[in-house]
Order: C-alpha cells, then sequence, then structure tokens
C-alpha cells in the first residue's frame, strides 16, 4: 500500500481524498489529460535573466496544498501531476508502451528493474481501460492502475 | 605569581597559534568557494565574495574577510545543537574536518534540514545545456542548469531534481526596463530547486529547444558538498549579471565547492557564454558522459520525415479528423505505416497546441489518435538526425582579415566581432538559417586613403526557420549600426533595418522571402531620419562544410531614393576554428552602381 501512496503522490492523486471527494480540488490529482499549457506563458525577456518571477522554490515538501501523502516524491509538496503535461506524457508513453514518463511511474511504485518490461507491456495493453475516455483525470487513471496490477499475478506484490 | 604569568603566556600564545592556524585554513580553497570569494574570474568584486546578502555572513565584515568570518563560524559551530549548524551544514563538515571534532549526530537538532536533505539527495550530478532555437534571439546563448539524478539509471531522470540560477523579477516591470535591469545587474539572483521535469516541459516542449545533458565526474562526497552548499544559499541573494555572473557563472561556483582543485574560476573572463562552461568542464575532464533530448520540434520532425509525401498528406488530414483513419486511403496502408502516420498525426496535434489552453476539440483529437496509436502495431521511434553538440561548435569571439576590389580601388579589411554566428560561419554545432551578432567592427584601408570606418555592427539577428505542411513559423530579422552606403556618394550611414517573411526548406536549400523596412540617417539625405521600405530574396545552401548564400535586397526611401544590393557569398570551413569566405557584391541605385570582390579569412576564438 504503501507504495501505491508513492505512486499516488507521483501522479498527483491522493488515495484518501479520491475516496472522499473525487473530481475536486486538491493537488492536482483533479487535472485532466491533455490540459493545455495556458499557465505556463512564455516570457520572451524572462528567458533573458532566466528569471523566475516570485518566491524562488527550493525543492521544500510544505505539505500546505491539500496533499495528504508522505512527500517522498511530490515536488515542493506539488504533485507532478499538477505540473503541465505530465498526464499526457504517461498516457503517451503508454500509447507506445515504452518511455521516460512510463519509467519513471515504475520506479516510483517499486517495479524492480526486471519487470519493467513486463510492466510496460501491462500497461500498453491495458492503456483503453486506464485512460477510457478523453476527460480522464489523474486520480482515476491512478485508480486504474492500481485495479491492473492487483489483477496480474506478476504485478499485484507492487500495490 | 611566576605561575600566573606563565599561565598568562601560555593562553596567550596558544590564542597566537590558534590564529595563525585560521588565517591558514581560511586560504583553504574549499573554504574561498563556501563563501563564494571572488579569486579573480571577473572584475567586480575581486577578492570579495560575490554574495550579497548580509544573512550569509556571520562576521560583520565576513565578505570582505573569510579569516574573520571563518573565526565567527567556528564561534558560531562548536557548541552542540548550536543553531547556526542547521544553516550551514557545508560550513560545519569544512570545520569539523580540519579542527578534528568528532560527533556522531551534529544535525540531530536540525528538523528541516534533514527533511530536506531526505528528498533532495542524489548520486549523480549532470550539467543541462538547453541550447538556443530559432525565433527567440533571447535564448541563443542558451543556458544552463545542474541535476541531480536520485540514482545512476537513465530511466528515472523525470524524477530528478533541477539546481536553477536565475534573476528574480517582478510581474509589474515593463519590458525595457526589464531588459536594462537584467543586463545592469539590477535583479538579484537566486538558485532555486525544481524538478527537473518541468524544465523538461518548459525548454524541450514549450520552447522547442534540444537539451543536451553532460554527466559530471563528481564522487558522492564532492555531490554531498555541493547539496549541502546549497542548503546555506536558500533564500541568499547574489547579484544577477547577464553577461558574466549569470546562470552559468554561479553554476562553476558550485562545482568549484566540490572540487575546490578544478580551476574552473582561475581565469578572468568578461563575459560567461554557456556554451563556454561546457568546454571548460569538457576540457578539465570533468564530462564523463554525454545525451542529447532533442526537443518536441526534433521529434516530429523526425515522424514526419520517414513518410513519403503522400503519407505526409494523410497524416495532416489525420491530425485534423481522426474519422480518416475509417478511409480507404488509410486503411489500404500496411499497419505498420498506419501506425507511422498516427503517431505523426498524434504528435503534431500536440506540438500545434503546445501552448493553447485545453478544448474539447483539442482533447477530442489527441485522444482519439492516442486511442488509434495504442491499436495498431508498436513501431520503433524514427532515427533522429545526428547533431554535433553545441560545444563543438566554433568560438564565440572572431578577428578576420580580407583583401578585395571596389570598382578599380584595391582594399584591405580587417574585422572583429564580439559575439557570435552568422548565416554563413561555420556550421557545426549550430543552427542552419540562425544569426546572432554582436558588436561587431570593420576598417577598411585603400590605397588611395587612409584606414576607416567600414562598418559598425551593434546588433544583427536573423531567425529564417523553415514552413512545411507541419509548421508554419515566421521568419524575420532585425539588425542596427553604422555602414557605408550609396548617398550621393559612399558615406558612412546609421541604420535601423527589419523585416518578417517566410523560409522553406528542401534538402541543402533553403530559399526565404522577407518584407522589410529601414530607417537611415546619413548626411546626404535631407530629414533627419529618412524611412524605407523594401524587400529582400534570397537562397541559402548548407552541406557539410559548405555555406552559400545568394541574395538580394532593395530599398525605396521617402526622400525617391532607391537603393538595391545583390550578393553571392561562399564560405568553406577549413577547420573547426577557421573558415575561409568569398563574396561577390553589387550595390546599385538609380543610373549606376558598383561591383565589389572580396576574399576572407575568419578565425574564431574563445
Amino acid at each position: 500500500m504503501k507504495k501505491v501512496l508513492l505512486a499516488a503522490a507521483l501522479l498527483g492523486a491522493s488515495v484518501s481524498a479520491q475516496a472522499v471527494a473525487p473530481g475536486g480540488p486538491g493537488c492536482g490529482w483533479g487535472n485532466l489529460i491533455f490540459e493545455g499549457k495556458s499557465g505556463m506563458p512564455v516570457h520572451l525577456l524572462a528567458t533573458i535573466v532566466n528569471g523566475t518571477s516570485g518566491n524562488a522554490t527550493f525543492g521544500m515538501t510544505s505539505g500546505t496544498n491539500g496533499c495528504d501523502t508522505n512527500g517522498a516524491l511530490t515536488y515542493s509538496g506539488e504533485s507532478l501531476l499538477s505540473m503541465n503535461g505530465v498526464l499526457e506524457e504517461v498516457a503517451q508513453d503508454m500509447a507506445t508502451g515504452e518511455g521516460e514518463a512510463l519509467t519513471a511511474l515504475s520506479v516510483s511504485i517499486g517495479v524492480s528493474g526486471d519487470d519493467r518490461a513486463y510492466f510496460n507491456s501491462v500497461m500498453h495493453e491495458n492503456f483503453a481501460s486506464i485512460f477510457p475516455r478523453q476527460d480522464v483525470s489523474a486520480g482515476e487513471v491512478m485508480q486504474q492502475i492500481t485495479a491492473v496490477m492487483q489483477n496480474d499475478q506478476k504485478l499485484a506484490k507492487y500495490v | 605569581m611566576r605561575a600566573a604569568l606563565l599561565c598568562v603566556l601560555v593562553l596567550f600564545c596558544t590564542t597566537v597559534a590558534q590564529a595563525r592556524d585560521l588565517e591558514q585554513l581560511a586560504q583553504q580553497p574549499r573554504w574561498q568557494a563556501l563563501l563564494h570569494i571572488n579569486p579573480g574570474a571577473t572584475l567586480r568584486d575581486r577578492q570579495r565574495s560575490y554574495v550579497d546578502d548580509a544573512d550569509f555572513f556571520l562576521a560583520a565584515d565576513g565578505a570582505a574577510n573569510p579569516v574573520s568570518e571563518l573565526a565567527s563560524t567556528v564561534e558560531a559551530l562548536k557548541q552542540e545543537a548550536a543553531p547556526a549548524r542547521c544553516r550551514f551544514p557545508a560550513r560545519y563538515r569544512f570545520v569539523a574536518e580540519a579542527l578534528g571534532w568528532r560527533e556522531a549526530e551534529p544535525f540531530a537538532h536540525c528538523a528541516e534540514y534533514q527533511e530536506w536533505r531526505r528528498s533532495v539527495h542524489a548520486k549523480r550530478a549532470v550539467l543541462v545545456f538547453p541550447a538556443s532555437y530559432l525565433n527567440s534571439p533571447s535564448s541563443m546563448f542558451g543556458h544552463t542548469l545542474l541535476r541531480l539524478d536520485q540514482g545512476d539509471d537513465d530511466g528515472a531522470v523525470w524524477l530528478s531534481w533541477a539546481i536553477n540560477f536565475g534573476a528574480v523579477t517582478t510581474e509589474q516591470d515593463n519590458s525595457l526596463f526589464y531588459i536594462y535591469r537584467g543586463l545592469a545587474g539590477g535583479y538579484p539572483g537566486r538558485f532555486n530547486l525544481v524538478p527537473y521535469v518541468q524544465k523538461i516541459q518548459q525548454y524541450s516542449n514549450m520552447e522547442s529547444r534540444d537539451i543536451w545533458e553532460y554527466t559530471l565526474k563528481l564522487d558522492q562526497s564532492q555531490i554531498d558538498w555541493m547539496i549541502d552548499h546549497l542548503w546555506e544559499l536558500k533564500d541568499i541573494n547574489f547579484d544577477y549579471y547577464f553577461f558574466d555572473e549569470n546562470c552559468s557563472f554561479r553554476l562553476l561556483e558550485l562545482i568549484q565547492v566540490a572540487r575546490p582543485q578544478s580551476g574552473l574560476l582561475d581565469e578572468l573572463r568578461f563575459a560567461e557564454l554557456p556554451v563556454n562552461t561546457v568546454r571548460a568542464l569538457d576540457q578539465r575532464g570533468l564530462v564523463t558522459e554525454r545525451h542529447y533530448r532533442p526537443s518536441k520540434e526534433v521529434e516530429l520532425a523526425a515522424l514526419r520525415d520517414r513518410l513519403d509525401d503522400q503519407e505526409q498528406a494523410l497524416a495532416r488530414r489525420l491530425a485534423a479528423d481522426p474519422a480518416v483513419a475509417e478511409s480507404d486511403a488509410f486503411q489500404s496502408r500496411p499497419p505498420r505505416r498506419q501506425a507511422m502516420m498516427a503517431r505523426t498525426a498524434y504528435s503534431y496535434v500536440r506540438f500545434v497546441n503546445r501552448k493553447a489552453a485545453r478544448t474539447e476539440d483539442i482533447a477530442g483529437r489527441s485522444f482519439a489518435l492516442l486511442t488509434l496509436v495504442n491499436r495498431l502495431p508498436s513501431v520503433e521511434d524514427p532515427e533522429l538526425p545526428d547533431k554535433a553538440p553545441p560545444e563543438s561548435g566554433h568560438g564565440s569571439q572572431m578577428l578576420a582579415a580580407s583583401g578585395g576590389q571596389r570598382g578599380s580601388d584595391d582594399f584591405g579589411e580587417v574585422s572583429y566581432r564580439l559575439t557570435y554566428h552568422d548565416l554563413l560561419d561555420n556550421r557545426r554545432g549550430f543552427l542552419d538559417g540562425a544569426q546572432i551578432q554582436g558588436l561587431g567592427i570593420t576598417l577598411r584601408s585603400t590605397e588611395s586613403g587612409a584606414a576607416r570606418l567600414e562598418e559598425l555592427d551593434l546588433v544583427s539577428i536573423r531567425s529564417l526557420s523553415p514552413r512545411g505542411r507541419f509548421s508554419k513559423p515566421l521568419s524575420w530579422y532585425v539588425e542596427g549600426g553604422l555602414e557605408r552606403a550609396w548617398a550621393g556618394r559612399r558615406r558612412l550611414t546609421r541604420y535601423v533595418q527589419g523585416g518578417a517573411g517566410g523560409s522553406w526548406r528542401s534538402g541543402p536549400w533553403q530559399p526565404y522571402l522577407l518584407a522589410s523596412v529601414r530607417a537611415e540617417n546619413n548626411s546626404d539625405f535631407g530629414p533627419l531620419i529618412t524611412p524605407g521600405g523594401g524587400a529582400e530574396a534570397g537562397m541559402l545552401y548548407h552541406a557539410g562544410r559548405w555555406q552559400w548564400q545568394l541574395s538580394s535586397a532593395g530599398h525605396y526611401f521617402s526622400n525617391d531614393v532607391y537603393r538595391h544590393r545583390s550578393t553571392l557569398a561562399v564560405q568553406y570551413a577549413l577547420a573547426r576554428e577557421h573558415g575561409l569566405r568569398a563574396s561577390l557584391e553589387r550595390e546599385g541605385w538609380r543610373g549606376d552602381g558598383e561591383t565589389e570582390f572580396k576574399v576572407q579569412w575568419r578565425w574564431y576564438f574563445d
């Protein structure tokens, strides 16, 4: 279960929050796939000085934004998935069967190096059930991944 | 009485000996690195700390006096459970090692530091260089950051941290002020620590920049020095200067903490270009591995290039309407080719909408295409074109000597350019069709007269990015300075000029067409500033060591003066730092014209 919590943290899903308020606000786990990136304007001039606006983050796990995780794999108390575009990369890697986002996911779940290729192929085969709709949210995706793994003989031990 | 005297004497002697020890200790490279003392690497603040923040120093004169800072540090750290230990773990380690302090748990009382250290740890440090990209001159010098990998597993870099040094700006600043302050040091600079995946999103996806990653030769202990010191820099302000005390320079200082004997900061520099940082590390044997992370745009181009023309058209239609997958045209292709088209279409939809907000239409098409990709057989990723790494490119400064003939006059020339690259310069390690030049000067001497200024280039930026079925970028240029041109006779004119249009690419050929405007001041034209409008057409040819350019530009001015210039130029890259260029130019005006021929040897350095 701990591993699932870690993965949930990675995907921005808080397992307990899922049960309580699916789709609600929180640490980004309500994010939809293909969320778009309007929140990240590329400031031409900001590029010159590599500027950061406002408070510089320093990798602190503040845990103040409603994410109930142990913080190990969240960044700055911010879930990976609430960052733009990550769920999309996971989806793309599952559709094709490999990629860095999928590897990061398997590492965070604790899948051993030997089982990674197998994990990838199971995710690839179950793409349609993990991503059933165009507006699936991070929380739902995490639930589906857990369900798929529980139903698999080799992967059940990781959840 | 005698015993008391002896006692005082002994005490005095020990104090003197300790002071001398401290003085020697404070001269150690690592202590100097921990305080960010400038060893003479840049002009400002020599032998003083670069840190511009009283919070960083424990002694009142700590910024200028490493000895008194060391004495205060020893004093502040020596007590068990001293609060200063939690602020300065790297200093503690330095002092404890030097003075032989042995405590099993010196940071037991530092909950915040310990928690941070649990989430920020690394087995590997990697220098990351997002290269320049067309269409954004501000990126043309690139940027550097450091990545901390939790394992040596290449696959898990999405879980890594990125250490970034940048100016802390405020939203309210308007653009001109922003540039001025950025260049002149008006912003404080700070280190920050962000998930590396954010940086991939920013550079590779949003800005279409290739990323080069260089694994550094640092062992576990050296990496730990760096991370512990990074904690000491939390919320600490440095000055930020665009040219020398910038992101790259600060990273060198961090690496200096890890490896104080590296000699990275020994030489005086006036500017620290990110690419030179990579070179400096490479030359000192500090780079063990290099990895290329293509931008999404490069990946899309590779996906596109493995399709034939019909398939490309089909993929483009599929992107607009995923129902095309049911058409006979699509179904008649073998499943593997279908899969390649579907991947291309999906990547295209994501690429063109990378800055758009989510809509049902975009999400719907993306989802349909991804489902199609999943259903079709898996195909391997396309091969990426072989790219020369940026550090293999020519040096950033240039000296040139040339000789030629204009009309019937022979001339000789010397040129110097501070930075960086024009369309014909040796292309290895650079983007085709990109030019950024700053501060170029040419002096010409003819048989009949003394040497005089021929050209002073303040800035000249060109971005000719090819348009195709899958992307339609704008090509543009802007330049300004002094140059000789015809106005009654050949005169020195002051001008600003810019234009926009399109460019296309087919194999080595790259034609372009630009509309342009020019504002000029010279001693012949009546008004102070004479505006003009015109056009430029040209063709570039890039292949191996050869670069060719044929171009023709004309301007018609508001005072009814017309002037045009046509050029055929070629450069052959003799070696990385040497190029040979020949050009033939025809300058024409109403009723007459002049022809110039020139051969030039260009030497790049630094």
